[in-house]
């Protein structure tokens, strides 16, 4: 499936280039660590303001942030419940269906990055 | 005849100009300047009904403009022009043509002050919008295509049996706002429901937009599912039975999209849950939620053009969408793939971004109207909205592992109705007062950017996205595969096929049995008679005269014998 082609990042457009950190080695733990301080600064925000809102649980501290992770984990978790149930071969609706064919390259403009 | 032209006109000129010009440039700049002059056409034009036309004894309104029809009608010249600067390169004359129709009848249709105006322009969405489809020219595009006519056709059949109804009880055929309270409504309801993707009535959406060209799949999304939305907003706001069907679209399209490969079939379920948003606001159908359903459907036929140009340009560069194919594309379609995060981060509704301004009206019309349940359930919503379209759409084409694909980055004219899009998507967000001031009632108090809306938003997303990387980083997130997943499009793709095979067994089994018996006693009959009436039978036996003689004599000797004895 993955193709080795003959990577020189030095091909790739310069900005594409600049976004490779994201690759580095390390860059995904700094990622998640930013994600993570991100998360306490608006959690902590939550308590300077004087809050308003329609429902009782508008006025709980972080009760959006509580929320947002229980029932985004309960998602993925239902989710993939359901990928057990639902879940069919690619070529089940058979040779005929758009699942299985290959998009008609005469429409396309398939090119390589050539740039350098 | 008419104070102006009616704008769908122009589209249809326009369609028919088109033919007369050699296939290039000529024609791009057609299909660009059309929708400009359209959209200068209906904002100049004031607030009105300028075009009346007898029609077998019924008066048709073809232009109705108000505040209602006049943003629905912007936005779709809008996006007209932006799918038609992506399409540019097309040189196809039936995607050129199909998408000039296609957009003329979507804003006939909003345009439509009468419901046979109406019907005539709802089958023409569905009749131009399938060769958006039948264009790719496969087998399986032009079945699925079949099924998305038959649906679409269908849908329009129920609204003119329900206007028909709806004239004999009310004597009218104005389409204004109705109740739910006779079978010609009921019917009206149920067309629009099909055209609007309702539960249950939704899979033509994922089974069709999938099916599409790459430039066909972005002029299909602004349109059809929008027009129904307009649609439900003139007839049926205030209709409660919307707010809970609207909850329920919110809802279950986040899970299948979660799970879903292809992923303009993704940005398909996708649209279905943001449809959902907007008939909530219709449903409430107070001032502040059909500003937000408005406003809505506004920012989401950018942001989802935005997501399906960004996917599309994937597919025309590498051959598929599909996220178990795709990953690390980033490197050398830089620019794509930050205009996806763009579209990400609006339809994910993240401050400064198209969809927080518009998603939050509708959210504080909900709490508003004191519905708890509705609200939890939306803001839940939203957290899944970040789960597939703000997370898996830009992280499995664009970052994740990297497939090994280095394709070129899009074409110009790709990359300019991206940026453009874009642009307009973070214009929205972070100065929505223009938007505000066209929309059908005045805008008294909408502060989005208040402390608690900003922070209460950034929560629910950076947590979402936070459980994200923990499930990601654990192996929990569902990994990417090649596989299907069924959905009410099973009903007649398999299940229907399958009873109708089976009884057709059944029929044909019994047909033959008694078929059968029927030959066999004819046999039997045939075979008797054969034997008493045949040449060799009793019957037909050649007898000599002298037995006919003796025969005759016993005859006589008998009747002698009983006169005798009488």
């Amino acid at each position: 499936m993955a193709q080795k082609p003959k990577d020189d990042p030095a091909t790739y457009p310069a900005l594409g280039r600049m976004m490779t950190w994201v690759d580095k080695k390390g860059s995904d733990k700094k990622i998640v660590w930013a994600l993570g301080i991100a998360c306490l600064i608006v959690f902590l925000l939550d308590f300077t303001y004087e809050k308003y809102g329609h429902f009782q649980v508008e006025y709980i501290r972080g009760f959006y942030a509580f929320y947002g992770f229980v029932m985004f984990t309960g998602l993925i978790l239902v989710a993939k419940a359901l990928r057990f149930f639902i879940k069919r071969p690619e070529d089940y609706y058979g040779d005929k269906a758009i699942d299985t064919e290959e998009y008609p390259a005469d429409q396309l403009d398939i090119q390589e990055n050539t740039d350098v | 005849m008419f104070d102006v032209i009616p704008t769908a006109f122009i589209f249809f000129a326009a369609a028919a100009i088109l033919l007369t010009l050699p296939k290039g440039p000529a024609r791009g700049l057609l299909l660009l300047i059309t929708p400009i002059i359209a959209a200068l056409q209906v904002w100049n034009a004031g607030f009105g009904n300028f075009a009346q036309v007898g029609f077998f004894g019924f008066e048709l309104e073809l232009m109705r403009l108000d505040g209602l029809s006049r943003i629905f009608t912007m936005v779709f010249c809008l996006a007209a022009f932006l799918g038609n600067l992506y399409a540019w390169h097309v040189r196809d004359t039936v995607q050129q043509i199909a998408a000039l129709l296609y957009a003329g009848s979507a804003i006939g249709a909003v345009l439509a002050g009468d419901m046979i105006t109406l019907f005539f322009y709802w089958e023409g969405t569905a009749i131009a919008s399938v060769f958006l489809i039948w264009a790719r020219r496969t087998e399986g595009a032009y079945n699925t295509g079949m099924r998305y006519l038959i649906i679409q056709v269908a849908s329009g059949v129920v609204l003119i049996a329900g206007v028909a109804l709806f004239y004999r009880e009310a004597g009218t055929i104005a389409f204004d706002r109705m109740t739910l309270e006779s079978p010609g409504t009921w019917l009206i309801f149920l067309s629009f429901g099909v055209k609007c993707a309702f539960p249950l009535l939704h899979n033509w959406l994922q089974d069709s937009y999938p099916a599409a060209t790459v430039t066909g799949t972005v002029i299909l999304s602004a349109f059809t599912t929008k027009l129904a939305v307009y649609a439900l907003a003139r007839g049926f706001a205030g209709t409660e039975i919307l707010i809970y069907i609207g909850t329920v679209m919110t809802l279950f399209p986040i899970f299948f999209a979660e799970i879903e490969n292809d992923l303009r079939r993704v940005l398909a379920y996708s649209l279905n849950n943001q449809l959902g948003f907007m008939v909530v606001g219709i449903g409430i159908g107070t001032e502040m939620a059909l500003n937000g359903t408005a406003s809505h459907a506004f920012a989401h036929i950018l942001y989802k053009a935005l997501l399906f140009m960004s996917v599309g340009a994937v597919l025309f560069r590498t051959g598929t969408s599909k996220a178990s194919e795709l990953g690390g594309l980033y490197r050398t379609m830089p620019k794509t793939a930050i205009f996806c995060l763009v579209g990400a981060a609006s339809i994910s509704a993240f401050p400064l971004f198209s969809g927080f301004v518009t998603k939050s009206l509708t959210l504080t019309a909900v709490a508003e109207e004191h519905r708890i349940i509705i609200w939890l359930c939306l803001v839940f919503a939203s957290a899944g909205v970040l789960s597939h379209s703000g997370i898996k759409i830009p992280f499995f084409a664009f970052f994740a592992h990297d497939s090994g694909k280095r394709p070129k980055e899009a074409p110009t004219h790709m990359l300019w109705a991206m940026g453009i899009t874009a642009f307009l998507c973070i214009a929205i967000g972070v100065y929505p007062a223009p938007l505000y001031a066209i929309l059908p009632y005045e805008v008294s108090d909408a502060h989005p950017y208040t402390m608690g809306h900003v922070t209460g938003q950034l929560q629910l997303l950076l947590f979402a996205l936070l459980a994200f990387a923990f499930l990601y980083r654990k192996g929990i997130h569902p990994p990417e595969i090649r596989a299907v997943n069924i959905d009410t499009d099973w009903t007649y793709r398999k299940a229907g096929p399958a009873v109708l095979y089976w009884l057709s067994w059944v029929v044909s089994s019994c047909y033959n049995w008694i078929v059968g018996i029927l030959a066999r006693t004819t046999q039997r009959t045939i075979k008797r008679l054969y034997n008493s009436h045949g040449p060799e039978g009793r019957m037909a036996r050649n007898w000599p005269t002298g037995a006919m003689v003796m025969a005759i004599a016993v005859l006589l000797g008998a009747t002698l014998l009983v006169n005798f004895l009488i």
